[in-house]
């Protein structure tokens, strides 16, 4: 008998009294255990009906794109009820992990008493013309297909920089610890190939989700799609140029915000950066006084030490370091693999340039040397700094513009350069550049409180806001860590203008801009605010 | 770079793209991982709500479910599924699963026994409280989540062979009142519809309901309707399903049976009753007309906040249209005259003739996956099979059938789940056994439910978990295998038996409740009473003869395997609809293969059995010829299409009462209304298991909201997401403020899956059906620094 046999299924009988005894439980605990294996259910699935192929064709289209054209979701508004089967049938279908989602369901909210409104919002991967994930990435583990303009992530590739979580504007790339690398939606490209619909298509009760094709117009310098039926409360088209369609008949109110419009989220603050991106300006930053002939050699040595402790982070910032050697790949467009290949070269001058210091006392040619050998480290070493002040800039995250991002970097390398120029050899001149640089930092660093002095609608703060109350919010002790070291820097150059400090007291000045250097680069990762799709309530 | 150097610099292969690779499936489930491909499948009936998706899990080598998805041929949910759904496999490998019994020692801690001890210690408690305090003393609270065969069995144990006198189940929080409507109404807890009556209607009215997230795939059916309907939403607040319809109507909280009257008063006036109807097939409509005649627009717009103008274009929707179909859920049941409620929409249904035919009918769409199990078989407040415990022929009929003594019948029904918990307040009831649900979370005033534990001498808790709220206060916990892991069978809203599949091992200890039930009836001494009840399926066939001649009838469905191959099958399903069908699909069998379809060889009536003790009219009728297609979804069947009601003189009956208001109003002191309701796809009552699945709890909200109205908000000083204090006179929760002009000034709304919603509640009852007014209570808001 096809499914359960009755034999199988019959539970044990009963002794014929009640009396009740261990084997009962036994018999039971034995049964609970089995199950029907598929060779027994294989009379069952005989006669199954194959998944009607017919049934995807007005969500899928039945050709491949023409040239000029991609796919893309295109998702009606008017049909998402925010029942979310979208998100649980990708995870299931395309077997992801446990924690990992590749489709996100969030709630915009707005309207008048008389006509209130919400709609909610499902998104995945745009699938962008001009994708910032595959710009950004270094060693090119995103390729957009030549004919559907599927962007899709190259797993074994990826080294897990993470680069591309922050590129993304729509908080797209999902970064698996399990794995070391992201993954993301590939729009199914597989099953489209088979003429399948994606799982996300198959999943929806509502028919809201089909997969169509969109004009790409690649004649100006990047290729751009037209953004006018992208959703308007979603961060803006312009920077990558998602694919994906929201169409609707209804017209959305002036005041609809997102869910989440008024979230606060801290974001990672990827210590092996912080620790990277401290120690590498204080490297790039000690080497100027000590190029100088008289310069103590101690110099030349903090500046290597710093080195290795600022690369040796970054190698621990990778889930998959030992793929990194291909970093040199993204070299043409992503500043992650021109930072990369710059201080690469840049380490070895750094090198040289401290062994000719450290020698220099018994051998006057490698004293000779020393000095252009420390000249080119210093050159290489601004160009690096360079690359890693636009490798946030090209996040297109506001708190990380140029005007924030180059001035805390280079200001940083300068400090360090003062702070250990004193350390070794106090002069009131090195003591008021510490302290004078220490300031100037604070100072620009306080701008971004300002905001909160305007009037702005506190039920959508806008980014400059959000940063500026994460700071004084949640991330409010580091801030205050960060505030006290430079202003205890600052008094401490002050007090040392006055009287010669002790070979202890000279080393305070140093430590102090090394715990306020690192505590604002923890708050530069932390009090980022990172765009995203609108997400739902307290999500 | 050169291609030869390519392949090397580019690793497009590997172990980890390897590991997300699609490739074609067997069993017609498209492309897969190949790490996903099942060597089987096993189609089985979803275990959360009553909407009964079929879902089809996919098996291992060893037959253990390793994925699953949406059945494409199941005639519910046509290969579509919610996220609980997708998800239902992953809770049973939740960590924290009670994979053994725990009993509570000396120093009060709970610490693992075997099953050995843990049955005798429920045993020895449990008679021992008996033997003091009477046997009434020891009371179950069970649930609509387990298997028909294991919710028979768990009555039949407790009333018959244990000998108690209470039993209700947590069905109470949801169903009661469509329960009472129906009985009352048409004579037998008889839902009339299909779920194809949501493609025919041309006008759906959704009162108290937003199957938008409460009922996604039943939304999907209304989404197929291709007749261009008009949707109306009764809500007091703009719910997705308010913002999908054509028309919102935004009553104040509580005030629907003042609608109701209003329309049912305009129709009256508009003469647009369907007379014929009325005379040949009802009763009581005189009265009603009369009754309703006090419900003028200017009575019903001041009590409800509803424009005349509204109200007239209501009653025009509903005269206008040929296929009207009223639909309703919690928004209803769950109110203190919720009773009278359904019966007002039963009412317009009943007076405008929108009964009995397609896309139409006065509809109670269910909650639990197995309520209306149940409702027939949860042997609480009807016997078993909807019989009556307090007619002698009844308990002598249902003896009969299971071959026990009458005298083991009680002659009253139990108390409802409100009675039993006063029952303890009153030291009546001093032992409780609570089966699958998690009253220390849900139970209406919360609090109250908690302090009263301390009355208990023994609180018995048998869960998938024992970090339920309520596990966490029993004396004895018993590990339960769950849904997935156990067979049976369970009754969806539209009246649908559906096969519940063993494809999972259960951890540890935990065995599936019917065992349970079974170690529990041999241990108390009364496993005679119960051999007949050998297996699931065994007991299926005695329920399936407990049902013949009932409206329920579905002594036709020959066993497990016949509801495969059927996909389902609905009640009524007596032998000669069986065979019926049988001669319908040869019939499909042989015009498929060419031949011309042998004359009338089905209808005949003359090959089919008498219909004996059937209900009189056996309702046969597959529509519309759903099996001309192969593997098309078979359509459903609804019930009255001759008119014949289930009372005795097979007409239905109008029910009515004055309106009265909701017993707390908002005032100074608390001036917000509070309406409580689901408020997401992904999370399913206390959240036991769906808070289980990372892939749910990702997509249910992280923290506890309040949604309140701008004006409101701005006069409180409340900005987006700032943590408030909501305080009732019976307890507070905190939660973050969600600004939306969705609920109206002056209300504020709380999703229920968050525990200390229930602390705030207000213990109203309906008076028929005893259910909880879960949806209005009045509270004050206050902020606080912190959430």
């Amino acid at each position: 008998m096809p499914g359960t046999s009755t034999d199988d299924s019959t539970l044990p009988s009963e002794a014929s009294s009640s009396r009740f005894t261990r084997t009962l439980v036994d018999d039971y605990l034995a049964e609970q255990q089995r199950l029907q294996t598929p060779v027994q259910r294989a009379s069952e699935a005989f006669d199954r009906a194959e998944r009607s192929a017919t049934s995807w064709s007005e969500l899928i289209p039945l050709s491949r794109p023409s040239p000029g054209e991609q796919y893309a979701f295109e998702v009606d508004l008017d049909r998402c009820t925010g029942c979310k089967a979208c998100v649980a049938g990708c995870h299931s279908l395309n077997g992801l992990d446990e924690d990992e989602t590749w489709r996100d369901v969030g709630l915009v909210v707005g309207g008048t008493r008389s006509q209130p409104f919400q709609q909610t919002i499902t998104t995945a991967c745009h699938h962008c013309a001009d994708p910032g994930c595959l710009n950004g990435c270094p060693v090119l583990a995103y390729e957009k297909d030549p004919v559907t303009g599927i962007v899709r992530h190259l797993d074994d590739q990826c080294i897990g920089c993470q680069y591309c979580v922050l590129k993304c504007p729509y908080d797209v790339p999902k970064y698996s610890g399990r794995l070391g690398i992201v993954r993301k939606c590939d729009l199914c490209h597989g099953r489209l190939a088979a003429g399948e619909a994606p799982a996300c298509v198959q999943a929806c009760p509502t028919q809201a989700i089909r997969i169509a094709t969109a004009k790409v117009d690649r004649t100006s310098g990047t290729p751009s799609v037209d953004t006018s039926a992208f959703l308007a409360l979603a961060p803006s088209p312009d920077y990558t140029q998602p694919t994906t369609r929201y169409i609707s008949r209804r017209t959305m109110p002036a005041n609809a915000a997102p869910a989440d419009a008024a979230a606060l989220r801290p974001q990672p603050a990827h210590w092996p950066l912080v620790i990277m991106l401290t120690f590498i300006p204080m490297a790039v930053g000690t080497l100027a006084p000590a190029i100088s002939a008289g310069a103590d050699p101690r110099l030349a040595l903090i500046a290597t030490l710093a080195g290795v402790l600022g690369l040796a982070a970054s190698v621990f910032h990778l889930g998959q370091p030992r793929r990194a050697w291909r970093i040199f790949l993204g070299l043409r467009r992503s500043w992650l693999s021109r930072e990369a290949v710059v201080f690469g070269v840049w380490f070895p001058f750094v090198l040289v340039f401290a062994a000719f210091r450290l020698t220099a006392a018994g051998h006057p040619s490698a004293s000779r040397l020393a000095a252009p050998v420390g000249i080119a480290a210093i050159g290489l070493g601004v160009v690096g700094l360079a690359c890693s002040v636009m490798i946030y800039v090209d996040t297109h995250r506001r708190f990380w513009r140029l005007s924030q991002t180059a001035p805390r970097f280079f200001g940083t390398a300068a400090l360090f350069g003062c702070a250990a120029a004193f350390a070794v050899q106090p002069t009131i001149a090195a003591a008021i550049s510490a302290g004078g640089v220490a300031l100037a930092k604070v100072a620009l660093e306080l701008r971004t409180l300002r905001v909160l002095d305007e009037d702005e609608d506190e039920d959508r703060p806008s980014t400059d806001r959000k940063t500026a109350l994460l700071l004084t919010g949640a991330l409010r002790p580091v801030f205050s860590l960060r505030m006290l070291s430079a202003l205890g820097l600052a008094a401490c150059a002050v007090a040392f203008t006055a009287g010669a400090p002790t070979t202890f007291a000279r080393w305070l000045i140093p430590a102090l801009a090394l715990s306020g250097e690192l505590a604002e680069r923890y708050l530069f990762f932390r009090a980022v605010v990172a765009p995203k799709m609108p997400g739902g309530p307290s999500a | 770079m050169t291609t030869g150097l390519e392949p090397w610099l580019r690793a497009r292969q590997g172990p980890m793209t390897q590991e997300l690779l699609l490739k074609p499936a067997d069993f017609g489930l498209g492309q897969l991982p190949t790490r996903l491909h099942p060597d089987a499948t096993a189609d089985t009936v979803c275990g959360f709500c009553s909407t009964g998706c079929g879902l089809r899990a996919h098996l291992n080598s060893a037959g253990e479910a390793i994925n699953l998805t949406a059945n494409p041929t199941y005639p519910v949910n046509q290969g579509m599924a919610c996220p609980k759904g997708w998800e239902a496999l992953a809770p049973l490998h939740a960590a924290d699963r009670a994979t053994e019994p725990l009993q509570r020692d000396g120093t009060g801690e709970l610490r693992p026994a075997n099953w050995p001890s843990a049955i005798a210690a429920f045993v020895e408690r449990f008679k021992s409280i008996q033997q003091r305090h009477g046997n009434a003393a020891v009371a179950v609270l069970s649930t609509g989540q387990i298997v028909m065969e294991e919710m028979a069995l768990l009555g039949a144990l407790a009333k018959f062979g244990m000998r108690l006198s209470h039993l209700d189940s947590n069905t109470r929080q949801c169903m009661a009142t469509s329960h009472v409507a129906y009985k009352q109404s048409f004579g037998f807890d008889a839902p009339p519809f299909a779920y194809s009556d949501f493609e025919e209607s041309d006008v759906l009215f959704f009162i108290g309901a937003n199957p938008c997230i409460a009922h996604p795939i039943l939304w999907q059916r209304v989404m197929m309707n291709r007749r261009n309907p008009k949707i109306v939403v009764l809500d007091p607040r703009a719910t997705e399903t308010a913002m999908a319809a054509t028309l919102h109507v935004p009553l104040r909280p509580k005030s629907d049976l003042t609608l109701l009257y209003g329309l049912a008063h305009l129709l009256v006036l508009r003469d647009a009753v369907d007379h014929a109807f009325v005379d040949a097939h009802t009763s009581g409509y005189e009265a009603f007309a009369a009754f309703v005649s006090r419900f003028t627009p200017q009575v019903v717009s001041a009590s409800t906040g509803i424009s005349a103008e509204t109200l007239e274009r209501l009653c025009s929707l509903i005269a206008d249209h040929e296929r009207v179909s009223f639909w309703w859920t919690m928004g209803v049941n769950q109110g203190h005259e919720s009773t009278r409620t359904a019966q007002a929409i039963i009412n317009l249904a009943l007076m405008t003739g929108n009964i009995g035919r397609r896309g139409t009918g006065a509809n109670s769409i269910t909650g639990q996956c197995n309520a209306m199990g149940s409702r027939l078989f949860g042997n609480a407040t009807s016997l078993l099979g909807g019989y009556s415990f307090d007619r002698v022929s009844d308990r002598a009929h249902v003896a009969s059938v299971l071959g026990i003594d009458a005298a083991l019948i009680p002659d009253a029904p139990s108390l409802a789940y409100d009675q039993i918990v006063d029952g303890i307040e009153r030291g009546e009831i001093r032992g409780l056994w609570v089966i699958a649900t998690n009253t220390a979370h849900s139970w209406i005033d919360q609090n109250r439910f908690r302090r009263l534990r301390e009355k208990l001498e023994f609180l018995v808790v048998q869960d998938m978990y024992a970090t339920t709220e309520t596990a966490q206060l029993a004396d004895l916990v018993l590990p339960a295998a769950g849904w997935g892991e156990k067979d049976g069978v369970m009754i969806n809203s539209e009246r649908r038996i559906g096969r519940v599949r063993k494809v999972s091992r259960a951890p540890g200890q935990a065995l599936n409740d019917f065992a349970i039930f079974k170690l529990i009836a041999a241990a108390w001494g009364c496993g005679d009473l119960f051999t007949e009840w050998s297996s699931p399926e065994a007991t299926f066939q005695l329920l399936k003869r407990l049902s013949a001649g009932r409206p329920c009838d579905f002594s036709g469905i020959r066993d497990y395997a016949h509801l495969d191959e059927l996909g389902g099958i609905q009640w009524p399903f007596t032998e000669r609809d069986a065979l019926l069908t049988e001669n319908e699909q040869g019939r499909r069998k042989n015009s498929e293969g060419g031949a011309p379809p042998p004359e009338r060889s089905g209808a005949n009536p003359a090959i089919l059995p008498a219909s004996g003790p059937s209900h009189p009219h056996s309702t046969f009728s597959i529509l519309p010829s759903p099996l001309a297609a192969p593997n098309a979804p078979r359509k459903g069947r609804r019930l009255f299409e001759d008119g014949r009601f289930f009372t005795p003189d097979e007409r239905a009956r109008f029910y009515f009462d004055a309106p009265r208001e909701p017993p707390e109003m908002p005032d100074s002191e608390y001036p917000f209304f509070l309406l409580t309701g689901r408020g997401s796809s992904a999370q399913w009552h206390t959240g036991t298991r769906t808070n289980k699945s990372e892939v749910l709890r990702r997509l249910a909200p992280r923290e506890l909201y309040v949604e309140i109205n701008p004006a409101d908000a701005e006069r409180l000083k409340l900005g987006q997401g700032v943590g408030v204090r909501v305080e009732s006179r019976r307890g507070h929760a905190l939660a973050v403020v969600l600004i939306t002009p969705t609920v109206q000034p002056g209300q504020v709304f709380m999703p229920m899956h968050f525990e200390t919603v229930n602390q705030l509640t207000f213990p109203a009852f309906d008076p028929h059906s005893r259910q909880p007014s879960y949806k209005a209570c009045a509270v004050r808001i206050g902020r606080v620094a912190n959430p």
